[in-house]
């Protein structure tokens, strides 16, 4: 549909946000009893599910063994029925793989891999259903469930999308603005510190917006930090209360 | 914020249901937009007055269908929900819906937008089966109730709703919110606006029968627009935009496919269209997918000239097939108003079984019949009426539409003007010593007129002053005009100034300063005083009239000398062009002189003066200087005009018509076609050069505005004048893209000055959109690739069949005159008549089939025979022998005017005799077109020479203009009459020819050449 009017004159965008506002983000972390740490998280319409493993000793081939700090494995895969058209096939497409490698990249970013030297942490990663913002939402359940496991990391690891319409960044785009063609910005930030843990964009766009763009992105990912903060530290109050401290 | 969702269902690409979740947001504040809101809403940007006494809603269904009487500036208070928008949107497209943003955008008419969906309180999500018109209704009804809450009662809100059903159901629940149809609303509350009134019954008429259509199929259904663009995409369909063959509306039709997107190279020329059932219900303008049709059923062009009327029997004069094809669906609908005719009663009757359906015939020879639901049929048989299409269904013959107002009777002097409007909606130097010092001063416009003010939002719908021939439309009002931007003799005016520090030896620029500056010019010339001053004839300057005998001379010899240093810097910045490639072209521009009674006493060609060409130099010069700082200063916003390189294929008349007579025209570069165009001479004849230069002109394609952020820069040149740059700055006071530049470059002076700029400029989209809204107002006044102003074209015609008109053509000897043969057609040829400035076609076979054959003495008749035409000649050939026709020949041609009630009257020529004509008068008329001719030549040697600084040939132009008071008097004169006005017209189309529609005129500067001789 090309007549779909991202961002109207009033402001408001297609779902009656504003241009800075970020979908309702709702998580929740140790959903799984059997994993090490799992999280599950909702953006909007998007879900996802996190499960974290490890830290372990290395499986399969013993080549993969980094003597001076872990390992990290990866895997994203999308339910089948997490689109509006049943997807065919939930994993190990070429989409699939490049998240999967995204993902590895953010976290071996944020995770303090060498204090458990040959050893390996295995992050999977489902989306249940969605609607934009895929890698965002991994990134965000993923941190949830890593935090979950007891792992250190230097930070939460935030990410967001933004997109620019009209000159205006959007921040935290759905699907109906990712796909109507505009530009869109994927950044996952190490908030406390303001690094970059990783940024994508496949669309074209004018240096002298670049800028604007990154500012609206990282905007947003401080953001959904506080909320992420905000869960983690709920979590903590409700196991210490089961556990009778 | 509370989240929500919706769920949708929507078709998928490949044409499933989807079910589709969307989320919706709802907040509590939403801006309600309202003066008397007491919940401190914050409202931004226009406000609803307190002042009227009810606010009115109209329902999805009224803003759908009745957008029209919505859009009265009398009705106030209008409430559009966020509802009605949408529906406004997904139903009516994206032109519409435009239409409706800048409606809301306009300051000037009270009505908001209130995003009713995304407010908590007034969002009412679909019910299970509900049906959508049933809970657009009802979300309407309910924004209404909160708005009317939300302002605690203090206003009444009407909602407005053509849904009997929600009338009943809502009225009596809430006290305070009324529900009205749409009808009873106007008649209650707007008894006195009975043009909303008629609208309304014509609207309402035409959706009801459209409703009731019969069902059997005129045309194939178009195709959906997913087909469509995966088409385009895969190369079978092509994308672009039909022109109707004007002289062949019911037949030929041709789609011009837009840019290079097209993978298919060996696509390059047009496509042809043929036949209505190919056409398929596209209008001229639309811009339609297309298919080509097996290679069997390729067509070519027909080349026989035809009167626009009546079947053709066999078209056995075809030229090459073409690539032909046929319209499988429409991208976007072009349709704008339309003028139509309605025809006299007797025809109604016989054409239509139902009386309240009329056919009418548009004014325009390209649209096809629109059938038109009235009730007022008998009132308005003869009139001329504006209407809007409605739709073209597949059922239907002709395509629907609904009268909006009327114009007048067909034939009245008023109507017709209007008619022409409505289908066309649409430098001083100072001199001397080593150093020149060069100054251009355009008046302050953008001082007076501030940005987002009333003048100027009206001045931006407007874009431009229409130049008609015997009136105008101003773009400001005439206290700006004519007086405090106007630099007037003797007085402080303030103005933007351009000043150039040059050498005098070498022309290179030393310094350029911008800035805002006060004047006062000492001399307000015209350029008939400045032309008389430099040929060194005896004039008289007002300003100098007072002073004594040995003062006056010197001050006048000051003022020569300035005058002529300035005319030497221009052609040498001319020539510096040339050499880069500028183009001369010519335009066939005529003056029709009037008498009191605004009769026209005689049509006569103009005359170029050398001052023009100076003046437009000085403007061109500025004009380049300004675009050159405003893109240094603002690489992303700064509005520019470019000017594209024509296509070739244009080209391909002018070349066959220069080859007749063994010139080559080489149309690889702009630098080549000047050269080979100046070549292009024949000494016996200089109308061949002339008509040539005509004909390159009309291959041009059109200049266009654009803001630097949408374009590459390798696309920023002007093709016309040879200018990597170029903007308009130099007439802002008829001109708005001038106002937009004024205000570019104060921000570049105030930039440099290290001030940010006071407020945020126009950002680069912005731009885009007003260069493109001004593009369009221009392009309807200054149509396809001719130079003069189209408006002012089609006046020009106008009055040309005027004076035509009332001479009877057997008898009047002005009816007869020499013609030049330009271009060959199969059944005839195009000619031009130097003496009245006229283009036309003449026929050589007649609808019986005779011929045209020569007598002994010359004259000519008509016989039976048989037509041959060849590249470069036409011949006749008869039992009494064979008449050839050679290309540039001077033949005899009668001129008489053909009647026609619906489109406007044309000209009709024949053929009186083979050879040239040589009636006393023709030496009677004073300035022969071959004088003229030769005189701009000479200049345009002079600019060449004067590169080796050669200029004796100055001297030898002696032509005495007999400056009458009056012409003075009327020249100078801001009133609007007609002499001065035609004389405006004159200096516009001259200006934009040398520029082929660039460089700006100075003419609105009230010709005020202000010269101050001193040394730098």
């Amino acid at each position: 549909m090309a007549g779909l009017e991202l961002l109207s004159d009033q402001g408001y965008r297609l779902d009656g946000r504003k241009a800075t506002e970020l979908r309702k983000v709702q998580a929740r972390m140790g959903v799984f009893a059997q994993a090490d740490g799992s999280a599950y998280i909702e953006q909007g319409n998007t879900k996802a599910l996190a499960v974290v493993y490890g830290p372990h000793e290395v499986r399969g081939s013993r080549s993969k063994t980094l003597h001076d700090r872990a390992v990290i494995n990866c895997q994203y895969s999308m339910a089948t029925f997490s689109t509006a058209e049943r997807k065919r096939r939930p994993h190990g497409d070429r989409k699939s793989t490049e998240m999967s490698l995204h993902l590895k990249q953010t976290f071996e970013a944020a995770v303090l891999t060498n204090l458990y030297p040959r050893s390996q942490i295995d992050i999977y990663v489902k989306i249940l259903q969605s609607d934009g913002g895929n890698y965002s939402a991994c990134v965000n359940a993923a941190t949830l469930a890593v935090i979950d496991a007891g792992i250190p990391m230097r930070d939460y690891v935030c990410a967001c999308t933004a997109g620019f319409v009209d000159e205006t960044p959007l921040a935290d785009l759905c699907h109906a603005e990712e796909s109507g063609g505009g530009t869109s910005l994927a950044l996952a930030l190490l908030p406390r510190g303001g690094h970059i843990a990783l940024l994508q964009m496949d669309a074209r766009l004018h240096q002298d917006h670049l800028e604007t763009l990154m500012e609206a992105a990282m905007t947003a990912c401080k953001g959904v930090s506080k909320v992420l903060d905000e869960v983690v530290r709920q979590h903590l109050q409700e196991v210490s209360a089961l556990t009778g401290e | 914020m509370i989240k929500t969702e919706k769920v949708l269902h929507l078709k998928s690409s490949r044409g499933r249901k989807v079910r589709v979740v969307r989320e919706h947001y709802l907040r509590e504040h939403v801006p309600c937009h309202s003066s008397l809101c007491q919940a401190q809403c914050a409202n931004e940007g226009k406000v609803l007055s307190g002042e009227v006494t009810h606010y009115v809603v109209p329902d999805a269904g009224v803003a759908r269908d009745f957008m029209e009487i919505l859009e009265f500036r009398e009705i106030q208070g209008i409430v559009f929900t966020q509802t009605a928008c949408q529906a406004v949107q997904h139903s009516r497209g994206r032109r519409q819906y435009n239409r409706l943003r800048s409606l809301l955008k306009d300051p000037r008419h009270d009505c908001i937008l209130f995003a009713n969906e995304f407010q908590e309180y007034s969002y009412c999500p679909r019910e299970k089966g509900e049906p959508q018109d049933k809970w657009q209704t009802r979300c309407v009804y309910h924004a209404a109730v909160w708005y009317h809450d939300h302002l605690a009662g203090m206003k009444p809100v009407v909602m407005i709703t053509e849904d009997q059903t929600a009338v009943a159901e809502y009225s009596s629940l809430n006290c305070g919110v009324y529900i009205l149809s749409t009808q009873e609303y106007l008649q209650t509350f707007w008894p006195e606006l009975q043009a909303a009134q008629e609208l309304y019954c014509s609207i309402a008429q035409s959706l009801r029968e459209r409703g009731s259509e019969g069902t059997e199929r005129e045309y194939t259904e178009h195709l959906p627009a997913e087909v469509l663009e995966a088409g385009i995409k895969s190369g079978r369909y092509i994308q672009g935009t039909l022109n109707v063959n004007k002289h062949r509306a019911q037949h030929e039709a041709f789609v011009r496919f837009e840019g290079s997107s097209n993978k298919n190279s060996e696509l390059n020329s047009d496509v042809l269209v043929c036949g209505g059932k190919n056409r398929n219900r596209a209008v001229h303008g639309d811009m339609v997918a297309v298919e080509l049709l097996p290679k069997g059923e390729w067509r070519g062009r027909t080349t026989a000239l035809t009167e626009g009327q009546g079947e053709e029997k066999g078209d056995e004069t075809q030229s090459q097939p073409m690539f032909t094809g046929r319209v499988v669906g429409i991208l976007q609908r072009n349709w704008r108003d339309y003028v139509v005719t309605f025809p006299p009663k007797e025809e109604t009757q016989s054409q239509s079984r139902n009386s309240q359906r009329i056919l009418a015939t548009p004014w325009d020879q390209r649209i096809p019949k629109i059938r038109i639901s009235t009730q007022q049929a008998d009132k308005l048989q003869d009139h001329r009426v504006i209407v809007r299409l409605d739709s073209w269904d597949s059922t239907s013959l002709y395509p629907n539409g609904h009268s909006v107002r009327v114009l007048g009777r067909a034939g009245e002097l008023e109507t017709e003007v209007q008619t022409i409007l409505i289908e066309n909606s649409s430098p001083p130097p100072r001199g001397g010593g080593q150093r020149l010092e060069l100054g251009v001063h355009i008046a302050d416009v953008t001082h007076f007129v501030k940005e987002g003010s009333l003048t100027d939002l009206e001045a931006r719908a407007r874009a431009t002053t229409y130049y008609l021939a015997d009136r105008r439309y101003d773009m400001l009002p005439a206290v700006l005009s004519a007086d405090l931007c106007s630099l007037l003799g003797g007085v402080d005016r303030y103005a933007v100034s351009v000043m150039w520090d040059l050498d005098a030896q070498t022309l290179a620029v030393n310094k350029v300063w911008y800035g805002r500056t006060l004047i006062r010019s000492s001399y307000q010339l015209y350029y008939e005083l400045a032309q008389a001053l430099l040929n060194g004839e005896e004039a008289e300057v007002p300003e100098l009239a007072q002073l004594p005998p040995g003062e006056r001379d010197a001050k006048l010899a000051q003022l020569t000398q300035a005058l002529e240093i300035l005319t030497h810097v221009a052609r040498r910045l001319r020539g510096q062009r040339d050499r880069g490639g500028a183009l001369e072209l010519e335009g066939v521009e005529v003056r029709a002189q009037l008498d009191e009674d605004k009769n026209i006493t005689a049509l006569v060609p103009r005359q170029p003066l050398e001052v023009h060409e100076t003046v437009a130099e000085c403007m061109i010069y500025a004009n380049h200087w300004v675009a050159r700082k405003i893109q240094e200063s603002f690489p992303q916003q700064a509005l520019l005009r470019h000017h594209p390189p024509p296509r070739q294929e244009f080209f391909n008349q002018l070349q066959d018509s220069a080859r007749a007579r063994g010139f080559t025209i080489d149309t690889r570069s702009n630098k080549a076609l000047a050269d080979s165009l100046d070549r292009a001479v024949d000494p016996r004849d200089p109308l061949v050069n002339r008509l040539l230069r005509v004909m390159a002109t009309m291959a041009m394609s059109n200049a266009l505005y654009f803001s630097t952020g949408a374009c590459p820069v390798d696309q920023y040149y002007h093709y016309g004048l040879a200018l990597d740059r170029y903007t308009h700055f130099t007439s802002p006071i008829r001109r708005y893209a001038d106002m937009i530049v004024h205000r570019l470059l104060t921000a570049a002076i105030a930039m440099e000055k290290g001030a940010g700029p006071a407020k945020v400029l126009a950002s680069n989209k912005e731009l885009e959109e007003v260069a493109q809204q001004i593009n369009n107002k221009n392009r309807a006044a200054q149509h396809a690739q001719k130079a003069a102003q189209h408006a002012q074209k089609v006046s020009t015609e106008l009055f040309q069949c005027l004076y035509f008109r009332d001479k009877d053509p057997e008898t009047d000897e002005r009816c007869v005159a020499d013609a030049v043969i330009y271009t060959i057609r199969a059944n005839g040829m195009l000619v031009f008549i130097p003496q009245y400035g006229l283009k036309g076609a003449v026929y050589l076979k007649n609808r019986e089939g005779q011929v045209v054959s020569e007598r002994q003495d010359g004259g000519c008749d008509w016989q039976t025979g048989s037509l041959q035409r060849y590249l470069d000649h036409i011949s006749t050939t008869t039992a009494a022998g064979t008449s050839t026709f050679n290309l540039f020949q001077h033949i005899t041609v009668r001129i008489s005017v053909q009647p026609s009630r619906c489109h406007s009257n044309t000209l009709r020529l024949e053929v009186v005799s083979n050879r040239p004509h040589q009636a006393p008068e023709t030496q009677a008329q004073p300035p022969q077109p071959q004088g003229a001719r030769g005189r701009s030549q000479l200049v345009q040697e002079v600019v060449r020479q004067a590169e080796e600084a050669s200029q004796q040939a100055e001297e030898k132009r002696c032509r005495a203009p007999k400056l009458s008071k009056e012409e003075r008097e009327f020249r100078q004169s801001k009133s609007p009459n007609l002499y001065s006005l035609l004389e405006e017209v004159r200096e516009m189309a001259l200006l934009d020819l040398a520029a082929c529609g660039g460089a700006g005129g100075g003419g609105d500067l009230g010709a005020a050449a202000q010269a101050c001789a001193t040394s730098a």
